[in-house]
């Protein structure tokens, strides 16, 4: 009887490291900008960007500021804006610019640029309470470019 | 005594003139706003040697198609480009053009017009088995100098279409903004770096000068006067010669800025070529000036 005690608790445990090995998976470590090309046109460019939170709605904004961030400092291979919109030193340009990134990110004004959202992914359950979401976002590249204009923080075409 | 008042009234008057024609007119006084002169884009079609300019664009639409996306791609970051086809019946109207070798027409358009940046695309059609598609060669130079600023490949992929103008709508928007982006780069390079204008100085048949005269208070060659200038007055020190003989010196590469740098004036190869003037007149010799577009020709008398 003590054996199969035994047996069974060894079991339990088993299963449990196997579940728990499945279903909770370790983040990079640092600032994470998952994001990749999927198609432009016409003024328009589509990501898939993957975003961390504490729930849903936290990953989702994450996923989209992300796009964002890589459209204006580092720039997507395989798209028309293969090189960064504002420069690739974002700490200097945040600083430089601290009104409009509070007023794009902590407003959340920076939807009126996003023309459509949608998560292709389930919330996917990290160590340490953290939750991950792919989503493909798209952007309105064009009146983008053009608020940066307004706003000076990119310089318009020509001299 | 009244010759004295006279001598005042004079002084006053003569004052006054040189103020009226040298202050602003109220009429286009801007009130110290400066805005900044914005180079002329002119996007012509890529010719072979001996090709008509105007009959390769009227004859084969899909080169219009891919004019028109580029020029669009211009308007779309709200910036007015200089019309190719006007500009050639202007130049065809007043006889502009001396002579029947095209690749001299193209350079005289290009002159003529007054472009700083011209943009060439070449539309290359291929038909295969496999499907059809245009390819685009897109370049884009400085006018006066040939410095290259972009250059791209598009491409509209294989189709099983014969609609060509299609396609060619395709290979402009496939690289069209990446295009554009890379030349907005070399304009912010020029903004901060300045933007180049070549100097060419030579002598005057009957100047008694030669590059190697010891001139002015310190006795030292002409040459070395004029590159210790230039030294001092490049933007930001930038400047390249080409050569130097004894009786011409070229500088293929001297920066100047946009903006004057103690009024915020535009500045301009004009305004450069005048400091050079003041500087040979400093040192005791006369001399011609012209500027043609970018490049500044000084003649030593």
């Amino acid at each position: 009887m003590k054996k199969l005690n035994k047996i069974s608790s060894l079991v339990i445990v088993i299963l449990l490291i196997i579940t728990n090995g499945c279903s909770i998976k370790t983040l990079p470590i640092g600032e994470v900008a998952e994001v990749n090309y999927l198609s432009g046109k016409e003024g328009t460019i589509t990501m898939r960007a993957i975003g961390i939170g504490t729930n849903q709605e936290d990953a989702i904004i994450d996923a989209e500021k992300n796009a964002f961030n890589v459209i204006f400092f580092r720039g997507l291979p395989e798209s028309e804006q293969k090189i960064a919109l504002i420069g690739t030193n974002e700490i200097i340009e945040k600083e430089k610019n601290k009104d409009y990134f509070n007023k794009l990110y902590k407003e959340k004004r920076y939807k009126t640029f996003v023309m459509s959202s949608i998560a292709t992914s389930d919330l996917i359950k990290h160590k340490g309470g953290k939750k991950s979401i792919a989503i493909d976002v798209k952007i309105n590249l064009v009146a983008l470019r053009k608020d940066l204009e307004q706003n000076n923080i990119i310089r318009k075409f020509g001299f | 005594m009244k010759k004295k008042y006279l001598i005042l009234v004079i002084l006053l008057l003569q004052t006054s003139l040189i103020n009226s024609v040298f202050c602003q007119n109220s009429a286009t006084n801007s009130g110290g706003q400066v805005v900044s002169v914005q180079p002329k884009i002119m996007v012509i079609p890529y010719t072979k040697e001996g090709e008509d300019l105007r009959t390769v664009l009227e004859n084969d639409e899909n080169k219009r198609i891919a004019i028109t996306k580029i020029k669009e791609g211009f308007d779309s970051r709200g910036f007015t480009t200089v019309d190719f086809v006007a500009k050639l019946k202007v130049a065809k109207d007043n006889n502009a053009f001396t002579s029947d070798n095209q690749t001299d027409i193209k350079s005289q358009i290009i002159q003529m017009s007054g472009a700083d940046v011209y943009v060439q695309a070449e539309v290359i059609v291929e038909k295969g088995q496999s499907g059809n598609s245009v390819k685009l060669i897109l370049t884009a130079y400085e006018a006066s100098t040939g410095n290259s600023l972009s250059n791209k490949v598009g491409e509209s992929g294989k189709f099983y279409t014969e609609d060509f103008n299609k396609l060619a709508s395709k290979a402009v928007e496939s690289c069209v903004e990446d295009f554009l982006n890379i030349m907005q780069i070399k304009f912010t390079e020029i903004v901060n770096n300045g933007k180049s204008v070549i100097v060419d100085i030579s002598f005057d048949a009957g100047s008694q000068y030669k590059m190697s005269s010891e001139i002015g208070s310190d006795g030292l060659p002409l040459s070395d006067q004029i590159e210790m200038w230039m030294e001092k007055n490049a933007f930001k020190n930038n400047y390249h010669i080409q050569g130097t003989t004894d009786l011409k010196m070229i500088f293929d590469d001297v920066k100047i800025p946009l903006k004057d740098q103690a009024t915020g004036n535009n500045y301009n190869p004009n305004k450069f070529a005048l400091e050079l003037f003041k500087f040979f007149k400093g040192i005791g010799l006369q001399s011609g000036k012209d500027v043609k577009g970018s490049t500044i020709y000084i003649t030593i008398k």
